[in-house]
C-alpha cells in the first residue's frame, strides 16, 4: 500500500521510509532553537524553541497571526529565519531530505486543469516515490477517503472538501516520516474533519511524526500529545497535554442542560464560563466546591450531565491569551 | 528521475498535449507557405487584373485596339464608353474596374485622368499608364516625322540582373525574383521567430503566475528547489517548441526537395537547409533568453494583465527587428545592423536576417552567438534569484524596478 523511499543520512546510515517504527537513536525529529523572524516591524516569530519527538503528534497552537505558519515555513526551508535554526533530523532541511517530509501548507491549492490521479502521481514522483508504489499508495488513500472514483476526474470538478482530502493525500502519498500540517482542518465540515483526524492518528500509530498547527483547541486536544501554545510569536506554554491540564487542576465543570443557564456567570464562586449551544464549561474559583454549583443549578435548569473535569485547552488558552478575535469553534 | 526533468516533463505535457499546440504546429508550415511560396505562385499563375474591364472614353478604334492588345496578356478587357457620365456610373455599378478619359489630342496632353473603382490596384493602373505612354510617344514621334520604331529602340535601355556571387538564382528571372525570394524567406523566418518566442515567453510567464494563483507553490517548494522548478518550467515548453520547429523544418525541407519541384514552383533560393539550421540555432537561445526573463516577470506579477504591463519593455526589443526589417534588409552591414546583431535582445532576429541577406564575417557570427549564450546564462541566473523571492510574494502589484531589486537579495 505504501511507497518506500530510501534516503541517505549524514551519519552514514541508509534508512528506509515506508511504515516502520521510529529509529531508536532519534530523539528529536524536528527541533527549533531560539528561532526569530521579523517582517518589517512585526515580530512574527520571537525566540521559539521546541522539539518534536519521533512518532508523536506535536501541536503548534495559537490564535491567527501567532506565527505558526511562519514557523512551519521556516521548518520547510521555504523562508529563512533571521536568527536561530530549525533542524529536521539534526540539520536544516536539505533537498535530499524533502523525500521523507510531507507538508500540507496553509496556502494550498491544486492544478485545476489536472486530473486527480495524474496530479497525485506527479507530486509523489517529485518526492522520489516510484510510480508503481505511488499508484498503490494513491489508490489506498483515495479509497479510504471514498473518492477513488474521482481519480480520473479533473480537480475543477471536485468539491472543496474533496479537494482538501486530495491535498492531504498529496502530503502523505510518499509515506513520509515527518508530516507538517498547517491548519489542516480549515474550511472542512465536521465529518471530513473527523476523517482527517482519524487518518492522522493512524499515521502516528505507524510511527510517523506529525506536527500540526491549529487555532482550534478541540482538535489539538483530540490528537496532540505535546503542545506549544504561541501568541504574537512567543511561547505562552509548552509540554505534554496531560501535564498542562494537570497543572490547572480539576476545578472545571462541564454541564449539559436544557433551559436558560445565563445565571451561572453571575454566581460568586464561578470564575468564568464558556457557553456552547447546549452545554457550558464553568471554571470555579480556587477553593470552591462543585457541589455548590450543582445545588445552584437544581430546579433552575434540567441537568443532563454534570462532570468535574480538568479545564479544556480552550479554557486554558483563553485564560492565558484572552478571547481571540475570531471564533475558535469550527 | 531528476526533479528538473520531472517538472519539465509535466510542463511539456501541459504545453504539448492540447489542441492549441497541434493547431499552431500545423498552421506554422502554412504560414511559411503563405509568405514564401504563395506570392511566387500568384505572380506566375495569376493576375490581379484578370477579368477587369477598362472603359475608355474618347478613344478612336486604333487606340482601343492598341490598348486591348497591350492589356490582353493581363487578361483585362477594354471597352468603349460614350462619355464620362457613363464611365462613372459603370464604375459605381462595378461593371468597370477603371475608366480612362482621353480628351481631344490626348497624345499631346501632359496628364490623363483615370477613374478607378478602388484606387489601390496599382499593378493594373501602371500597365494602362505604360500603354498610354507608349501610344502617346509613338504618335508624337510620327507627328515629328521620326520612325516610332527607331524611338523605341533608342529609348530601350538594358535591364539589371542583380546577382550575388555564390547565390546565383537557378533559372530565376533575375534580381527582382531574388530580392522577393530573400524578402519572403526573411519575413517568414522573422515572423516565426517573433511569434514563437513571444508566445512561449508569455506561456511560461503565465505558468509561473498559475503556480502562485493556484496556491501550489508552497507545496511544490516542499518537494523541489526554486531553481529546479524554474529550470523545469523553462525546459518543458522549450522541448515542445523544439519539436514544433523540427516539424516545421521537416516540412520546409520536404517543400524544397519534393513539393516545389512537383508543383513546378520556384522556391526562394534562400530557403535552404543551411538557413533553416540558422533559424533553429537562433531560436533556441532566443527562447531561453526571453523565457527566463518572462519567468522572472511572471514571479513578480499578480495576474496576466500585470505580466503584460511588466513585459512591455521586453516587447519593444522583440518588435524592433520587425519595425526596422526593411532597413536591416537593405543595409545588413550598417553600424546599426551590426550593433543590433550583437545586442542579445535583438541579435537572434537581426543576426538571422544578416545571415540570410549577406552572411557576416565568421568572427561576427561567433561573437554574437557567444554574447547571446552568455546573456542566456546571465538571464537565467537573474531569473532564478527573482523567481525565488517573487514566487512567494502575493497581494501587491509591484513595479518592475522593485522586482529587479529582488535579484540582489541574499
Amino acid at each position: 500500500m505504501y511507497c518506500v523511499i530510501n534516503y541517505y543520512r549524514g551519519d552514514g546510515g541508509l534508512r528506509g521510509g515506508g511504515r516502520r517504527g521510529p529509529a531508536k537513536q532519534e530523539t528529536k525529529v524536528l527541533e527549533a532553537r531560539d528561532v526569530r523572524k521579523n517582517f518589517g516591524d512585526v515580530h512574527a516569530v520571537d525566540g521559539l524553541s521546541f522539539t518534536a519527538r519521533p512518532g508523536e503528534i506535536f501541536g503548534l497552537i495559537g490564535p491567527n497571526g501567532a506565527g505558526k505558519s511562519t514557523t512551519i515555513r521556516m521548518a520547510m526551508n521555504i523562508i529563512a529565519p533571521d536568527s536561530g535554526e530549525i533542524l529536521i533530523r539534526g540539520r536544516r532541511l536539505a533537498e535530499e531530505d524533502k523525500a521523507i517530509v510531507g507538508y500540507l501548507p496553509e496556502e494550498r491549492g491544486l492544478y485545476r486543469k489536472s486530473k486527480v490521479g495524474d496530479m497525485l502521481l506527479y507530486f509523489a514522483a517529485l518526492k522520489g516515490c516510484r510510480a508503481a508504489q505511488a499508484r498503490e499508495s494513491m489508490d489506498a488513500w483515495l479509497e479510504r477517503f471514498g473518492i477513488l472514483d474521482w481519480k480520473g476526474r479533473k480537480i475543477d470538478e471536485l468539491s472543496k472538501g474533496m479537494a482538501q482530502k486530495v491535498q492531504f493525500i498529496a502530503a502523505v502519498i510518499h509515506s513520509p516520516r515527518l508530516v507538517l500540517f498547517d491548519e489542516p482542518f480549515a474550511g472542512l465540515d465536521p465529518l471530513s474533519q473527523d476523517i482527517l483526524l482519524k487518518a492522522m492518528l493512524e499515521l502516528r500509530s505507524e510511527g510517523v511524526t506529525l506536527l500540526f498547527s491549529t487555532h482550534i483547541m478541540e482538535h489539538a486536544e483530540k490528537v496532540c500529545e505535546r503542545i506549544l501554545l504561541v501568541d504574537r510569536g512567543r511561547e505562552i506554554l509548552s509540554g505534554s497535554l496531560a501535564e498542562v491540564k494537570a497543572s490547572y487542576g480539576r476545578n472545571a465543570v462541564q454541564i449539559e442542560y436544557d433551559g436558560d443557564a445565563a445565571f451561572v456567570e453571575e454566581l460568586p464562586f464561578v470564575e468564568s464560563v464558556t457557553r456552547y449551544p447546549r452545554w457550558l464549561e464553568a471554571q470555579l474559583r480556587p477553593g470552591c466546591d462543585a457541589d455548590e454549583l450543582f445545588r445552584a443549578l437544581a430546579g433552575r435548569v434540567k441537568v443532563r450531565r454534570f462532570e468535574v473535569v480538568a479545564p479544556s485547552l480552550h479554557k486554558i488558552f483563553t485564560s492565558l491569551v484572552g478571547v481571540p478575535e475570531e471564533a475558535d469553534h469550527e | 528521475m531528476n526533479k528538473t526533468l520531472l517538472v519539465a516533463k509535466h510542463e511539456f505535457l501541459a504545453t504539448a498535449a492540447n489542441r492549441a499546440f497541434v493547431i499552431i504546429t500545423l498552421i506554422g508550415p502554412l504560414l511559411i507557405l503563405a509568405l514564401t511560396v504563395l506570392p511566387s505562385v500568384l505572380a506566375t499563375r495569376g493576375q490581379t487584373s484578370a477579368g477587369s474591364t477598362l472603359a475608355v472614353v474618347g478613344a478612336d478604334e486604333p487606340t482601343l485596339a492598341a490598348l486591348a492588345a497591350a492589356l490582353a496578356p493581363a487578361k483585362a478587357i477594354v471597352a468603349s464608353a460614350a462619355d464620362e457620365g457613363t464611365a462613372r456610373s459603370g464604375i459605381a455599378s462595378g461593371r468597370y474596374a477603371a475608366a480612362l478619359l482621353l480628351p481631344g489630342l490626348w497624345t499631346e496632353a501632359r496628364t490623363l485622368t483615370l477613374l478607378a473603382k478602388t484606387g489601390t490596384d496599382y499593378a493594373f493602373y501602371s500597365r494602362i499608364e505604360a500603354v498610354a505612354a507608349a501610344l502617346s510617344r509613338d504618335a508624337r514621334a510620327a507627328a515629328s516625322g521620326i520612325d516610332p520604331a527607331l524611338v523605341r529602340r533608342l529609348l530601350a535601355g538594358p535591364g539589371f540582373d542583380v546577382v550575388v556571387p555564390g547565390k546565383e538564382a537557378k533559372g530565376s528571372g533575375g534580381g527582382l525574383d531574388q530580392y522577393l525570394g530573400i524578402l519572403f524567406t526573411v519575413l517568414a523566418f522573422v515572423m516565426l521567430m517573433y511569434m514563437t518566442v513571444l508566445l512561449y515567453g508569455q506561456l511560461i510567464g503565465r505558468s509561473v503566475i498559475l503556480e502562485k494563483s493556484s496556491k501550489t507553490v508552497e507545496f511544490m517548494l516542499s518537494s523541489v528547489s526554486s531553481r529546479d522548478l524554474l529550470a523545469g518550467k523553462i525546459l518543458g515548453p522549450g522541448l515542445a517548441g523544439l519539436i514544433q520547429y523540427a516539424f516545421w523544418v521537416a516540412i520546409a525541407l520536404a517543400g524544397i526537395g519534393v513539393l516545389g519541384p512537383a508543383l513546378h514552383v520556384s522556391l526562394p533560393s534562400t530557403l535552404t537547409a543551411g538557413n533553416l539550421f540558422w533559424l533553429v540555432a537562433f531560436f533556441v537561445p532566443a527562447y531561453f533568453l526571453y523565457s527566463s526573463i518572462y519567468a522572472a516577470l511572471g514571479a513578480g506579477a499578480e495576474d496576466d494583465q500585470h505580466l503584460t504591463q511588466l513585459a512591455l519593455p521586453l516587447l519593444v526589443f522583440l518588435m524592433l527587428p520587425l519595425v526596422l526589417l526593411n532597413f536591416f534588409l537593405s543595409s545588413p552591414n550598417s553600424a546599426i545592423s551590426v550593433i543590433c546583431s550583437f545586442f542579445p535582445l535583438t541579435s537572434p532576429i537581426v543576426m538571422l536576417i544578416r545571415v540570410l541577406v549577406s552572411p557576416p564575417a565568421w568572427w561576427q557570427l561567433a561573437l554574437s552567438y557567444a554574447i547571446l549564450l552568455a546573456s542566456v546564462w546571465g538571464a537565467y541566473r537573474l531569473a532564478a534569484k527573482v523567481f525565488r523571492v517573487g514566487i512567494l510574494m502575493t497581494g501587491k502589484r509591484r513595479r518592475l524596478s522593485e522586482i529587479l531589486r529582488w535579484a540582489s537579495l541574499k
